[in-house]
């Protein structure tokens, strides 16, 4: 256990000398947050109304609604970006073969590869709600911390496992992946990133219902704008976890068969 | 003699050319490889599932003696890399079987991977914008080589290497050669009991390639009984290190014995030609293509 956490320290500390040494994206995207951040406020300010106040789930604002669903539809991108651009990146720089020979396990890697980029994306995300708080008013008094952290785990589990997919597909195949840009796409519609699901079609709703961003926005919501208990967002968590349970281990088997074929037809190190 | 080593190996030891060092460190024994034809436009989508029907290595049999030197020696295409990277673990044999320190290299990868150091002879492999230092340090902490281990093992092989200039600046700043230096440190800094090395002085001038054949030979293979497995179309180096020479020729192993034993056996006076009338290959066949 202890040696797991040193490895993965170890992959989080190559990618932040990374990140390091390119200086200005860091102070662009304080910038480019708290623009993101005013741009919500004044549309919301825009739109907001008593009745769209009385549409939205729990009474809150579309400011911070909207918010939130944006920035934590983030963790999404990450999880479906950060292991096939890690795996992508390592098969140009050619260090994917190099660190398949060292003594480290193949879970490991892949967990690896994706704590720097969830730590980012939490860090960008808490820059995003710092600005939201400090100059637009966002409701931050009432979360629960706890909650937040625990519907954070999970939705960061139960997307981990479409990233590896995904990155089994890029192992696999080479280049793209549908499926990754049809899950983006879905999601923005029917994840209630901008919108409740409840004002969609009976059907998109049903897809809504499959959706595992659904529950992580919903459970997100729910410990940071109402500070809800965990009686009130046992049910996205626990969505979330089952989703967790059977995507992760899935996904790590699809991923270890992905690899077992690229070593049997030779071409793990191909682009 | 290893007891831990299984019964099976025993029993190919009959195979061994120069018997008399008990411990086998490296023991591969029919082994076959082929590769799917490569796919272009839409077929190309089918890559992953199409059958391998090309052989690169026929039915190749080798045990290598621990603290042995053995080269690979073939033409462009020989199966040399392919037999490394099956030892290495980055590729699956079609048939056969492939032991390293008695661990088998399919079934067990994890604890074959503990046992070897591996240099795949290109001069990528690193993070270019980490320095020399920190790429050498995250590849060996991930092969549990201690912090303190590593401040002293890193300035010390690298000053062996002439790499010490290196170690501070970012890769992406050096040479092709500078990096190849890196990338054979990184192979032997954690000691390992088998060194695979696929061309090892391929982008290296002169000097640092003389200088490293002599460090491979007195603090590798000498000092340590490191086994030595590698690739090399550098007649002069493999003269210098090998104990024995393995002649591939399209993935069948045609040859296995000293060089000065091959040279005997085929009347050659120099080891180009013994191998060029093994093979058939004409003797600029082990040359590097020169660019026009």
């Amino acid at each position: 256990m202890m040696r797991t956490l040193r490895d993965l320290l170890l992959f989080f500390r190559r990618d932040l000398l990374i990140a390091s040494t390119y200086r200005s994206p860091f102070v662009l995207e304080l910038i480019e947050a708290l623009f993101g951040a005013a741009m919500f406020y004044y549309a919301a300010r825009f739109v907001d109304s008593p009745q769209l106040r009385e549409a939205l789930p729990r009474g809150t604002s579309y400011f911070a609604y909207a918010l939130i669903g944006f920035v934590f539809f983030d963790y999404l991108h990450a999880a479906l970006d950060s292991f096939d651009r890690s795996l992508q990146e390592a098969r140009d720089a050619g260090t994917l073969e190099p660190l398949l020979v060292a003594q480290v396990p193949l879970p490991v890697i892949i967990a690896g590869s994706a704590v720097y980029p969830f730590v980012a994306t939490t860090v960008r995300i808490a820059v995003y709600l710092g600005w939201g708080t400090l100059l637009f008013g966002f409701p931050l008094k009432s979360a629960n911390w706890l909650g937040v952290a625990a519907v954070l785990l999970a939705t960061l589990l139960a997307f981990s496992g479409l990233g590896i997919f995904s990155a089994a597909y890029l192992l696999l195949f080479k280049r793209g992946n549908p499926g990754k840009w049809f899950l983006l796409a879905v999601s923005s519609v029917a994840g209630g990133m901008l919108f409740p699901v409840n004002i969609l079609p009976d059907w998109l709703q049903f897809v809504a219902r499959l959706n595992p961003v659904t529950y992580a926005l919903d459970g997100m919501r729910g410990a940071l704008l109402d500070g809800a208990g965990f009686g009130l967002i046992a049910r996205p968590l626990a969505v979330l976890l089952v989703f967790a349970v059977v995507l992760l281990p899935a996904s790590m088997i699809v991923f270890s068969w992905a690899l077992q074929r690229t070593k049997i037809t030779g071409t793990l190190s191909h682009r | 003699m290893d007891l831990s080593l299984p019964f099976t190996l025993f029993s190919r030891r009959r195979h061994v050319i120069n018997s008399g060092v008990p411990e086998t460190a490296v023991s591969i024994e029919s082994l076959d490889k082929f590769f799917p034809p490569t796919q272009s436009g839409w077929r190309a989508f089918l890559q992953p599932f199409v059958p391998s029907t090309c052989p690169a290595l026929r039915g190749v049999s080798i045990e290598v003696k621990q603290g042995e030197a053995v080269a690979l020696l073939g033409t462009n295409g020989a199966g040399k890399t392919t037999l490394l990277r099956i030892l290495a673990t980055l590729l699956l044999p079609t048939a056969g079987t492939a032991l390293v320190a008695g661990q088998d290299a399919v079934r067990d990868p994890a604890a074959v991977r503990r046992q070897i150091g591996y240099h795949a002879g290109t001069d990528l492999g690193f993070y270019p914008r980490l320095t020399g230092r920190e790429n050498l340090n995250f590849f060996g902490r991930l092969n549990h080589l201690t912090d303190s281990y590593l401040r002293t093992r890193i300035p010390e092989l690298a000053g062996r290497f002439e790499l010490a200039a290196a170690l501070d600046r970012q890769v992406r700043t050096l040479s092709s050669g500078t990096i190849q230096r890196l990338s054979l440190l990184r192979a032997v800094i954690h000691e390992p009991r088998v060194l695979l090395l696929d061309e090892p002085t391929r982008s290296l001038d002169a000097l640092a390639a003389a200088d490293f054949r002599a460090f491979l030979k007195h603090n590798v293979l000498e000092s340590r009984g490191t086994t030595l497995l590698f690739a090399s179309h550098t007649l002069s180096e493999i003269e210098y290190l090998a104990d024995r020479v393995a002649i591939l020729n399209e993935g069948a192993l045609v040859a296995l014995d000293t060089p000065a034993a091959l040279k005997t056996r085929e009347g050659a006076t120099t080891l180009e030609d013994a191998f060029s009338r093994i093979t058939g290959h004409g003797p600029h066949a082990l040359r590097e293509p020169v660019p026009s």
